[in-house]
């Protein structure tokens, strides 16, 4: 019965396409631009074919902690500051043509961690938040465990397969993000051997930054430079390391391949020879990179996440047999955790820009590029704010005949409030509200409004868009599992049989 | 908190009212160095806005003005770092300490060149001292 349902409306369906024009009502809209542009994109839809080749190159691009809210609001913060009402402005990534919800949570979490959900879509089964790359049967912080139970990542695999391979964050590099794609550990701390323990040590259990040196990638762009040198010694900007081995890992990474480089600094990164390079390690910053929005005072300099991305590229091509390559923005998360929503948007649109970089320098019938979270964050865009009003700004409405106000609409205390607020986060203060009336809320440094206090705003637990370009990218469809995106990729490239 | 604040409105008042109000981040330039408007402000009433940091000792006339809340993520970091650009405030009365996710609006005269505290080794850069502070309302 179910069956022959299914077949009838399918039947329906193609006879409605076939005879469309012919039995279509004409509307009285029609001429509406509204109207054009739905029926343009229908168009375009009807006339896109589905990419059935080989992935010869698989990107895969995480926006951490870049939610479905997070990326509204980065829409239309973008498509303001270069001009427009913001709303309809389209970020690069959603001009591609599949789409799927993934669900994000760990294994033993509602709401997930970054080191959780990464392990999900770079190894294809989830597990328990806070470790890396390893099984959910083994307890976060037991090593011993953890170095019988390592599962295998998609960069791995591409290595495997004579690919290369690439890790890029404003992250540090050693961070859960980047680290799950190259590292299997216990716990997503052990960022260098300093948080390991004598006995761990002693069990063969390795840090995170040492793992990165010796994974074979052959690009790693990135922040967390102290991960890499010992105590002693002090950076390029004048930071102490964290090691207490004694290893300068940016040395040994010089000496261990052939034509290797490190560079910390815009101006190593600028004299990169990407036809001529071998493995690249280029840490930015002691900790995490600037955000974008302070990338310009950075004393050693730091390029941006889309130079950074281009580049990768430029060098990963000259793989014949392709590559693969992982981008974060890690920090759209770092700015919501410190409730800071002005951060978050500007590091996200430097993601979408980093998205249109790897769009430009690859075809789409050989590149399967992937954008998606790996999780959401509390941010809520709420009130009835008016078409273009500033995303960051005070809300202002519409009046009675539905035309812009200029008074900005008032909660029931008789103040003022943003259009983007928090759930929970530093915002959040004792006693009354602050009246926003004669705040400066679009500054940079101003920190939103939030219910439950907390010293740190917290990720939210409901599901992340998944977007899809290139081959095998129409398999992205429907309310999926998060370690689906790894089995895609992995079809895609031949990488998984 | 209330007390300071009465004493910010009637002596002080006009005082607030004239300082010009700045922003934070302004102050400091291309890694971590002092901006062209920290130098031209030097001497001069400011006023600014931030957040106070837990304080280093339970009574006393100072603390770390920070431009946002000194909060971290326990699931991103293993410890909290510091930030660079840091004010530190020195007042003449003792400080009634706010939560350090409080905004507040601090006017005081701006002095910069590294300092190091004698009773705390606390090192600074950019100060605030004969300051005031109100908390935002
Ligand atoms: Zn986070």
């Amino acid at each position: 019965m179910n069956v022959n349902l299914v077949a009838k409306s399918v039947v329906t369906a193609i006879a409605a396409s076939v005879m469309g024009g012919a039995m279509a009502a004409d509307v009285v809209q029609k001429n509406d631009q509204w109207f054009k542009d739905g029926q343009a994109t229908l168009q375009q839809k009807l006339n896109t074919p589905r990419i059935n080749g080989m992935a010869k190159n698989v990107i895969l691009f995480v926006g951490d902690g870049n939610g479905v809210t997070s990326n509204t609001a980065i829409r239309i913060y973008k498509g303001q500051k270069e001009g427009g009402t913001g709303e309809e402005y389209v970020l690069s990534y959603e001009q591609f043509p599949n789409l799927a919800l993934a669900k994000t949570y760990n294994t033993n979490a509602q709401t997930p961690d970054s080191a959780g959900t990464a392990s999900a879509f770079l190894t294809g089964v989830k597990t328990k938040a806070g470790v890396l790359s390893i099984s959910e049967n083994v307890d976060r912080g037991d090593c011993q465990a953890a170095l019988k139970n390592e599962v295998t990542t998609i960069l791995e695999l591409a290595e495997q397969a004579g690919k290369s391979s690439g890790v890029i964050t404003t992250a540090r590099i050693t961070h859960a993000t980047p680290a799950a794609a190259y590292a299997h550990s216990a716990d997503r701390n052990y960022e260098d051997d300093s948080a390991l323990s004598d006995d761990q040590k002693a069990a063969g259990c390795k840090d995170i930054a040492s793992q990165a040196i010796t994974s074979n990638v052959d690009v790693l762009f990135g922040g967390g430079r102290r991960h890499f040198i010992p105590k002693t010694m002090k950076d390029g900007e004048g930071k102490s390391g964290k090691r207490t081995d004694g290893r300068d890992l940016t040395k040994e990474w010089v000496g261990q391949y052939k034509n290797a480089s490190y560079i910390w600094n815009q101006a190593g990164f600028d004299a990169l020879n990407t036809e001529k390079t071998g493995p690249v390690l280029g840490l930015f910053n002691s900790s995490h990179m600037e955000y974008e929005a302070d990338r310009a005072k950075d004393k050693g300099g730091e390029p941006s996440l889309a130079e950074m991305t281009g580049k990768a590229i430029d060098i990963l091509d000259n793989n014949k047999k392709g590559y693969f390559l992982l981008v974060e923005s890690g920090r759209i998360d770092h700015a919501h955790h410190e409730g800071n929503a002005a951060r978050a948007l500007e590091d996200g649109s430097a993601f979408a820009d980093a998205v249109q970089a790897a769009m430009d320098k690859t075809y789409q019938e050989d590149t399967l590029i992937v954008v998606t979270a790996d999780h959401s964050h509390t941010l809520t865009m709420q009130g009835y704010a008016k078409r273009g009003n500033p995303i960051l700004g005070l809300s202002v409405g519409v009046d009675g005949k539905g035309h812009p106000s200029d008074k900005p609409n008032l909660a029931d205390d008789g103040k003022p409030y943003t259009t983007l607020s928090y759930i929970n986060g530093p915002g959040a203060v004792k006693g009354e509200r602050e009246n926003l009336a004669n705040v400066d809320v679009t500054d940079l440094d101003y920190i939103q409004q939030a219910l439950l206090p907390m010293s740190s705003e917290s990720h939210a637990g409901e599901d992340v868009a998944i977007y899809a370009r290139g081959p095998k990218a129409w398999l992205m469809e429907g309310a999926v599992e998060q370690n689906y995106i790894f089995h895609v990729m992995g079809y895609a490239a031949g990488l998984v049989k | 908190m209330r007390v300071l604040l009465a004493f910010l409105c009637l002596s002080l008042g006009s005082v607030a009212i004239a300082a010009e109000p700045l922003h934070f981040r302004d102050l400091y330039g291309r890694g971590g160095d002092y901006s062209v408007i920290a130098k031209e402000k030097q001497g001069q009433k400011i006023r600014v806005r931030g957040y106070m940091a837990p304080p280093l000792k339970a009574q006393a006339a100072f603390f770390v003005l920070t431009k946002r809340p000194m909060s971290y993520c326990p699931f991103c970091e293993s410890e909290a770092d510091w930030p660079t650009d840091i004010m530190l405030v020195k007042t003449d009365e003792m400080v009634d300490v706010v939560p350090y996710n409080q905004p507040i609006y601090v006017t005081g005269q701006l002095e910069i060149g590294t300092q190091v505290d004698p009773d705390t080794g606390f090192l600074s850069k950019v100060r605030l001292v004969h300051a005031e502070f109100e908390t935002a309302q």
